[in-house]
């Protein structure tokens, strides 16, 4: 069953890819919807977002009672369970969320379309996050980024376009990447299955594979050295689709990451073959906190906060230990909640909600906006790790994961890059409480008042994430 | 129930006040020493509070929110409720609002961390207690580089704290071990000395012991009076309790072997204090260093295994926090009176100002060790253990030290008080009543415990028990 290519679709589990075929399918109704309407108002855009907001809460509420079992479909090909339910469920947040900052974006006739990209592109995500075969894992890659590469191209701006084919190209470089890592791992052992790699005997030819498989999925996290596109692209992206390659893209590519760590390498050689893993993440801590040092644009900042943020996570995965896995998924549960709620406040900072804004514009919000800036505090005193967050209890749990595996040193740069983070934090809650003349500062507020119901959503889950870590059990990937 | 009120009460307070208008300041710097006030004596009604804790984490280890009193963390919660009242009272300015708001979150926070019965608790509200004193130093200080010094040194060493809480972690199992005589934890020679190194490297930076004290200058010349006085009284000591709660139960023999090098750093610390105290032209900086000087004196004490010794460390704490929260609260309305704090252009204040003058000088007093005062106690008992334990060469400098201490303080109060006025100065008014209201508890807490020693017995015999179960 394992390497069964022959029977591929024929005893597929519908009941493991429910959910999948919920979010994939919710955008032909949406398109269908938007085609009776005749002219341009602002109910097209509701209609087109709420659709898809009540299907992904239905997938996400399907996926919730699939938690205590195990499906598998395609032979193998797709495992559900509790760890792919937990990625999916970031993923299927991290959607809700950017629909709530992009109702306001774009052109009435455009929403449907953008909106059903966008589910595409979280299906993909979702795919990824229960992919166990290397035919999967880049099925679910493309459909993730096919929708991405026109969602960067949508807005009007200039620099829109430019995104997009940075995307585009390196995005391709990446797959390329990952198929050629895909190619040689199936020749040295006859089988696409990540069961199959898990007892295959080392050669070679499969440890170089699985590092070119590694630097493809690491091109897609934007770990350094392979992150420079990730400010560029995001800078141009619009602000929700941005939010949602620094969320729902991540967790979708560290499930691949997690799966393939954990569950797809010969015990006794995965810690050799990842060693190098965690050499990248420690590289993307330092230099992720490094660069976002110089940046004034708050979305060239955040990608390269992200940059480091993917660091800690991964990280976390060292010596692929149980407990390493559990709090890596609980940090980026926190990551995800704190970096959308970034995201909303930046969103609602802006007319349209998606404006370029630098770090000038939030001059004096703590006097103008309290409530805005006290949010926005929150969320930067969470990514840099201070208490009362998730971002505290989640980096004292991937240290103690770390000192437990036997990697103190990746600990220690952990601690340093996090002290280097602050600056880059704090920076910004400096400048909301310095007092600005307001007639310098271009004060916008959105029209959309639905990323409120984001930042109070990831303000609440912030806190009570730290309070109580909910780190769930049975995680660990399965393949079959 | 008494003791989570402590902790989360002032935090919430705090927050609230920021719902209050901005204009009226009156009204959030009142609320905000009423709820000091309240602390205080809920802690003083109910000083046999029990614990209160809610388990937290049970993987990778043992980890709970279990606060509660310990002898020496209830004087300190008291000092800290005193020194929030004064330092709420002394509020004034266009930011009193915010800065209130502030004062009553650190206080919170402070209170979390000297009542923290866990260890990752106490690493918890040791980073909490960053933020506020950053907003503060932010909003009011005019100078950047101070809040960034403050942020960057302070959030180093509780990173470090923060690694060496999860190496205790793993290596104990549980870090629920604060003020519990039944735990018996080995961490062992291959972590030992790393976690030792980590939570050492914390607790030097936050008091600030030699050469980590960078930040501490700045910090002091540019937050708010009423603010220094909170953070010089009580945060400064969280470093130097942690050394007497945390490494002295569970990693005594990594504290003896660095023994050395803690003697060197606190004789350095009180040498060097006093002497930048001496040519030091800003009033605030001069007693600035001597709060250098002095914490290095109790660095010694802790280090010195002496049970005399550190019985005293403890007093001095006590009175440290009485009298340099009360030098502050003096020099901020000294300052806010004269709008400067430059020894060269003050002077001639005493014979207009008695009340003002009176405040100094006992302040003045207390810190340069004067008998009957509360330093003296605790001097006398850390000299008389240091010289006991065979310690003579850090007991002569640190005599040296407390000499100098009479020159810099008797400097520091001729130049505000004696000599002739100077005439481009603006109005002189005494101490109001809410200044007096806020030094006066203050100054009654640090002649109470110089005059009746009897008060911190309870300190001494716990202090004695932990060298004495060693």
């Amino acid at each position: 069953m394992s390497s069964a290519l022959g029977n591929f679709p024929a005893n597929a589990d519908y009941a493991a890819l429910l959910p999948f075929t919920v979010v994939a399918l919710a955008p032909l109704l949406i398109l269908f919807i938007d085609l009776f309407y005749r002219e341009s108002g602002p109910w097209r855009r509701t209609v087109a977002v709420g659709i898809a907001i009540v299907w992904l809460v239905a997938a996400g509420v399907l996926q919730a009672l699939q938690y205590p079992h195990d499906y598998a479909a395609f032979g193998g090909a797709f495992v559900q369970g509790g760890f792919s339910i937990v990625f999916s469920e970031i993923v299927i947040v991290a959607t809700i969320a950017t629909l709530l900052l992009s109702i306001g974006v774009g052109r009435d006739d455009q929403v449907a379309g953008t909106t059903a990209l966008l589910l595409w592109s979280a299906s993909g995500a979702m795919l990824m996050s229960g992919a166990s075969n290397l035919l999967m894992v880049f099925l679910g890659l493309e459909l993730l980024s096919l929708g991405l590469y026109c969602l960067c191209a949508i807005s009007a701006r200039g620099t829109a376009r430019e995104s997009a084919l940075k995307y585009l190209i390196l995005s391709s470089m990446a797959s390329g990447f990952l198929l050629y890592g895909s190619a040689l791992m199936f020749g040295a052992t006859g089988s696409v299955a990540f069961s199959a790699l898990a007892s295959a005997v080392v050669t070679p030819l499969l440890a170089l594979g699985a590092g070119l498989f590694m630097v493809g999925l690491a091109f897609k996290l934007s770990m350094v050295p392979f992150h420079e596109w990730t400010p560029d692209v995001y800078e141009g992206a619009p602000l929700p689709v941005t939010a949602f390659m620094s969320v729902a893209t991540k967790a979708g590519t560290l499930a691949v990451l997690a799966r393939f760590a954990y569950a797809a390498l010969p015990s006794d050689h995965a810690a050799k073959i990842l060693v190098p893993l965690w050499v990248l993440a420690a590289l993307s801590m330092v230099i992720g906190n490094l660069g976002a040092l110089a940046q004034t644009d708050m979305k060239r900042l955040l990608a390269y906060s992200g940059i480091a943020q993917v660091g800690y996570i991964v990280a976390a995965f060292a010596g692929t230990t149980a407990l390493g896995l559990r709090y890596a998924l609980l940090y980026l549960a926190g990551y995800t909640v704190m970096n959308l709620g970034a995201f909303a406040v930046v969103a609602l900072m802006s007319r349209d909600g998606d404006a370029v804004v630098g770090l000038p514009r939030f001059a004096g919000l703590a006097y103008r906006r309290p409530w805005l800036a006290a949010a926005m505090t929150f969320f930067l005193i969470g990514l840099a790790g201070l208490p009362p967050t998730i971002g505290f209890t989640g980096k004292v749990l991937i240290l103690a994961a770390n000192v437990g595996a036997g990697y103190a040193w990746l600990a220690g740069i952990l601690v340093l890059s996090t002290a280097i983070s602050a600056y880059v934090y704090f920076k910004i809650v400096r400048v909301m409480f310095v007092h600005a003349d307001p007639r310098h500062v271009r004060d916008e507020r959105s029209r959309n008042v639905l990323p409120w119901v984001a930042v109070a959503v990831c303000a609440v889950a912030t806190f009570v994430l730290g309070i109580v870590p909910l780190t769930p059990s049975n995680v660990l990937p399965l393949v079959k | 129930m008494t003791v989570t009120a402590l902790v989360l009460g002032p935090i919430l307070a705090g927050l609230v006040i920021y719902l209050i208008p901005r204009k009226q300041s009156r009204t959030a710097t009142t609320l905000a020493a009423v709820i000091a006030a309240l602390t205080f004596v809920l802690a003083v009604a109910d000083p046999h509070a029990a614990d209160a804790s809610r388990h937290w984490l049970s993987r990778p280890f043992d980890a709970s929110f279990h606060l509660g009193f310990g002898p020496t963390s209830y004087w300190i919660v008291l000092l800290l409720s005193l020194c929030t009242f004064g330092g709420a009272l002394a509020l004034s300015g266009h930011r009193s609002r915010d800065t209130a708001a502030q004062l009553l979150i650190l206080q919170g926070a402070m209170n979390g961390v000297f009542l923290a019965k866990d260890l990752l608790l106490f690493a918890l509200f040791w980073d909490l207690m960053l933020i506020p004193v950053f907003l503060v130093l932010i909003g009011a200080g005019p100078h950047a580089r101070a809040a960034w010094k403050y942020l960057i040194y302070n959030l180093a060493g509780g990173l470090a704290l923060l690694l060496a809480t999860a190496a205790f972690g793993i290596v104990a199992g549980t870090t629920d071990v604060i003020g519990n005589p039944n735990a018996h934890v080995a961490i062992g020679e291959t972590w030992g000395m790393w976690v030792f190194a980590g939570i050492a490297f914390a607790f030097l930076i936050k008091t600030p012991v030699f050469p980590f004290h960078t930040w501490m200058p700045d910090t002091y010349g540019d937050l708010p009076a009423p603010v220094v006085a909170v953070v010089s009284a009580v945060q400064s000591k969280a470093g130097l309790y942690g050394f007497i709660v945390i490494t002295l139960p569970f990693l005594g023999p990594e504290m003896a072997q660095a023994q050395t090098l803690m003697f060197v750093l606190g004789s350095v610390a009180l040498i060097y204090g006093a002497l930048a105290a001496l040519a030091e032209r800003d009033a605030k900086r001069v007693v600035a260093y001597s709060s250098l000087s002095h914490l290095g004196l109790i660095l010694l004490a802790i280090f010195s295994g002496s049970a005399l010794a550190l019985a005293g460390a403890v007093v001095y704490i006590i009175a440290h926090g009485l009298f340099s929260a009360a030098l502050f609260l003096t020099l901020g309305a000294v300052e806010q009176r004269e709008e400067t704090r430059d020894l060269a252009r003050l002077g001639g204040l005493g014979a207009r100002n008695p009340k003002l003058a009176g405040a100094l000088m006992l302040g003045a007093l207390a810190a340069l060790g004067l008998p009957g005062l509360a330093g003296f106690s605790g001097e006398i008992l850390i000299l008389t253990g240091l010289f006991k334990a065979g310690f003579v060469w850090p007991a002569i400098v640190a005599l040296v030290a407390v000499v100098l201490a009479s020159a810099y303080m008797l400097r520091l109060f001729q130049g505000i008080m004696n000599g002739p006025e100077v005439p481009d100065l603006p109005e002189r008014r005494d101490l109001t009543w809410a200044e007096g209201l806020a030094i006066a508890p203050l100054v009654i807490g640090f002649v109470l415990l110089g005059l009746n020693p009897g008060l911190v017995i309870s300190v001494l015999t716990e202090a004695t028990r932990v060298v004495g179960s060693r």
